[in-house]
């Protein structure tokens, strides 16, 4: 997928939307409908906002990002009737124009992306390569900004906080950009900060995308849906506050030693606020990089193993969800330990999930079909099984199966498998198409969690011996940790 | 008996010091200048020597603040900001030393800097005026420019610049962080309309 921006003359622009863009086999068997009206959005004027210059309408990748949103709202009123639906189209354009402007951070393309990966629980392989070619080199916080955050944070200008300071950030986070720096005590350090009044942008954003997107409601699930929209903000909100970040990074540090050959950067207390992240720097690269250097089998398995251990450990020990496993948040270090570094979307689970779940696997583990039913159920906030229609039970099962089925095979799982990874694809796909997505928000995270490892591994073509790492993970209990 | 120099000098502190006490304890139109005479330990025509007016008081505190913004900022320029950027530092010196003043800001500005035509004239709110569009001519003048631009582009400059100072005024966000989006995003437009281009959509913002 291209990075350029719309310089394509419009006929293949045209002709790449329709390649990328899902196609509704019932009305728009061709996707031409939904890429021209992707098209047309595109083409119309949004008054640009101070956080929003750095969205492209015009875009290929904004289009395809934006075509996902509209398909998955599209699938909310399949069934109105033609006058209905062209209201609802009205309503639609005006929402997806809002959701453009919505790009305040580069980054939120990225996270827009990963929210589309949740909302229309669709992530076809095209547009796993769309999000990860998401990538916005040039850092939008001018270096006189950055002085004026420093002197409200810490009373002083970076380079009297810091030994030295990285003027040009190197990296961009999704609420905004990491800087290179060295404390005076000499440690490499990569200090994250905040856009200001970024917290409260996205506020009032989600507040009008929820009013746009209230005519709408044609279905029985869309209660559901406004509380899932409601759970992003929160995630959204979540990852502004970095003093919660740095909590849940020093929490996990502490489960992982050297031997165990994953990396969680130390967190800097006194260079740290709710707005700048200070952590010990990570050398290394990120998932295309290293693939790009053609690892072998051997190296891909290791990094995957790494991958498994360390959210099987936060994950049976913490009850955590680290929701947001991209590829961003990971380095794949040179002497090959795995490193992980963002903890701004960590989902701790409430102990009446945790035991659903555990229920979830132990059913699991022991084929015990009927408990199955019962706990695939209630995740989707249905009593009893009975209670659903065969065929949303049916679909769900397949979905959860294939959530639990790393956990089945004996020795080496491959998630380099095709198979796999479409059938998981395939059942989401599914489920969004019968709108069968209701479901605790509970739901969300965890679907985060597992697409988005799962998609990593995938890219990665890693295996590992999930269960093995499962049992010796989850018995932790019985050793003697506190 | 003849008044030192120094024993003036510190008469106009104290009452700078209590004016600005009373006007951010009462609000600055419910403070009279009675008031602050009496606080000042000072009789009010004593006070009318130094200070003609409750405007005159409140406009030096906002004066010399700015130019303490000033000398912040030339201090803390690199030389390699580009044109928005210095700017930006520029104004966002100036708002960090105004920033103890702004509990009663508002109606002062209002008063001292109104874009319309008034009968009498504030003299320190034209000396800040002018004092500030030279620093903004001088940067602008380091960035390439072979003239200085012309009325209109500085009362667009100026018309900005009020409209950052009463926005920033009423700003409830932490540290006034919302007035930042509003500071650099209208800094872009006044250096486009001086550059004669319309930037590039989505360019990148740090240039
Ligand atoms: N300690 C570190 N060492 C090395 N690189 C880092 C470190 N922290 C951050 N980075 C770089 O900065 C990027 C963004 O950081 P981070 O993931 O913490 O930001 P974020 O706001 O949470 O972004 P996102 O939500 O998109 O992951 C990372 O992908 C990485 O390239």
């Amino acid at each position: 997928m291209q990075t350029e921006n719309g310089s394509e003359s419009p006929a293949l622009q045209m002709k790449m939307l329709l390649e990328a863009l899902p196609k509704e086999s019932a009305t728009d068997p061709t996707g031409i409908r939904l890429a021209r009206l992707i098209n047309r959005i595109s083409r119309q004027k949004v008054p640009v906002s101070s956080f929003s210059r750095f969205w492209i309408l015009g875009s290929l990748q904004a289009k395809v990002t934006l075509g996902y949103f509209a398909y998955w709202l599209r699938s909310r009123f399949v069934d109105a009737d033609e006058k209905g639906r062209l209201k609802s189209e009205a309503h639609l354009a005006a929402a997806l124009q809002l959701f453009g402007t919505m790009g305040y951070l580069r980054g939120a393309v990225m996270k827009v992306g990963q929210l589309l990966a949740n909302l229309p629980e669709v992530v076809p392989e095209e547009f796993a390569e769309v999000l990860s070619a998401l990538h916005f080199e040039a850092p939008p916080m001018h270096y006189a900004l950055v002085r004026e955050v420093f002197l409200d944070e810490f009373g002083r200008e970076p380079e009297e906080v810091f030994a030295s300071f990285d003027r040009q950030a190197f990296a961009a986070a999704s609420l905004g950009q990491v800087h290179r720096a060295r404390l005076h005590s000499g440690e490499e350090v990569a200090v994250k900060i905040q856009y200001p009044g970024i917290a409260r942008t996205i506020k009032a954003d989600l507040r009008n995308l929820r009013v746009l997107l209230q005519p709408l409601c044609l279905t029985r699930d869309w209660q559901n849906t406004l509380d899932k929209l409601a759970d992003l903000e929160q995630m959204l909100l979540m990852e502004t506050d970095y003093e919660q970040e740095a909590r849940f990074g020093k929490d996990a540090r502490l489960f992982f030693t050297v031997d165990d050959r994953v990396v969680v950067p130390r967190v800097y207390d006194d260079y740290s606020t709710k707005r700048v992240l200070t952590t010990e720097y990570l050398r290394g690269c990120h998932l295309d990089e290293f693939l790009a250097g053609n690892p072998s089998q051997k190296e891909r398995d290791q990094f995957t193993t790494l991958l498994i251990v360390a959210t099987f450990r936060l994950y049976y020990r913490l009850h955590w969800f680290l929701a947001d496993p991209h590829p961003g948040n990971f380095i794949f270090m040179e002497d090959g330990r795995l490193g992980m570094i963002d903890f701004g979307c960590t989902r701790v689970m409430t102990d009446e999930e945790w035991l659903l779940i555990s229920e979830l696997e132990r059913a699991t583990l022991e084929r015990d079909e009927a408990s199955f039913k019962r706990v695939t159920a209630k995740a989707c906030l249905f009593n009893d099984p009975e209670e659903m229609e065969p065929e949303r039970l049916e679909i769900l099962l397949r979905g959860v199966h294939w959530n639990m089925e790393p956990w089945l095979k004996d020795g080496l799982f491959d998630f380099g498998d095709r198979e796999f990874f479409m059938r998981g694809i395939d059942s989401l796909m599914e489920m969004t198409r019968k709108r069968y997505t209701r479901g605790s928000p509970l739901y969300l995270w965890s679907n985060r969690f597992i697409f988005g490892g799962r998609a990593i591994c995938y890219r990665m073509k890693g295996r590992c011996e999930v269960k093995n790492i499962s049992t010796r993970e989850s018995a932790w209990h019985d050793a003697d940790y506190v | 008996m003849r008044i030192s120099e120094q024993a003036k000098l510190d008469s106009r502190a104290r009452i700078l010091e209590k004016a600005a006490e009373l006007f951010i304890g009462k609000g600055f139109e419910d403070t009279t200048t009675r008031d602050i005479a009496l606080a000042a330990g000072l009789a009010a025509g004593t006070m009318f020597n130094y200070f003609p007016s409750k405007e005159t008081l409140a406009m030096t505190m906002v004066t010399e603040a700015l130019g303490q913004g000033m000398e912040d900022f030339r201090r803390r320029r690199t030389g390699e900001e580009e044109l928005t950027e210095e700017l930006f530092l520029f104004i966002a010196s100036g708002l960090r030393r105004l920033r103890q003043l702004r509990p009663f800001l508002g109606p002062v500005l209002e008063r001292s800097l109104s874009p319309f035509p008034r009968k009498s004239v504030c003299h320190e709110g034209e000396a800040a005026r002018l004092g500030h569009l030279a620093v903004v001519q001088e940067i602008i003048g380091r960035h390439g420019f072979t003239a200085a631009p012309d009325y209109v582009a500085m009362t667009i400059y100026w018309s900005l610049y009020l409209g950052i100072l009463a926005f920033w005024t009423n700003d409830e966000s932490p540290n006034q962080e919302e007035s930042r989006g509003l500071i650099d995003y209208s800094l872009r437009c006044f250096v486009q309309v001086i550059s004669g281009t319309i930037a590039e959509r989505g360019a990148a913002h740090a240039n």
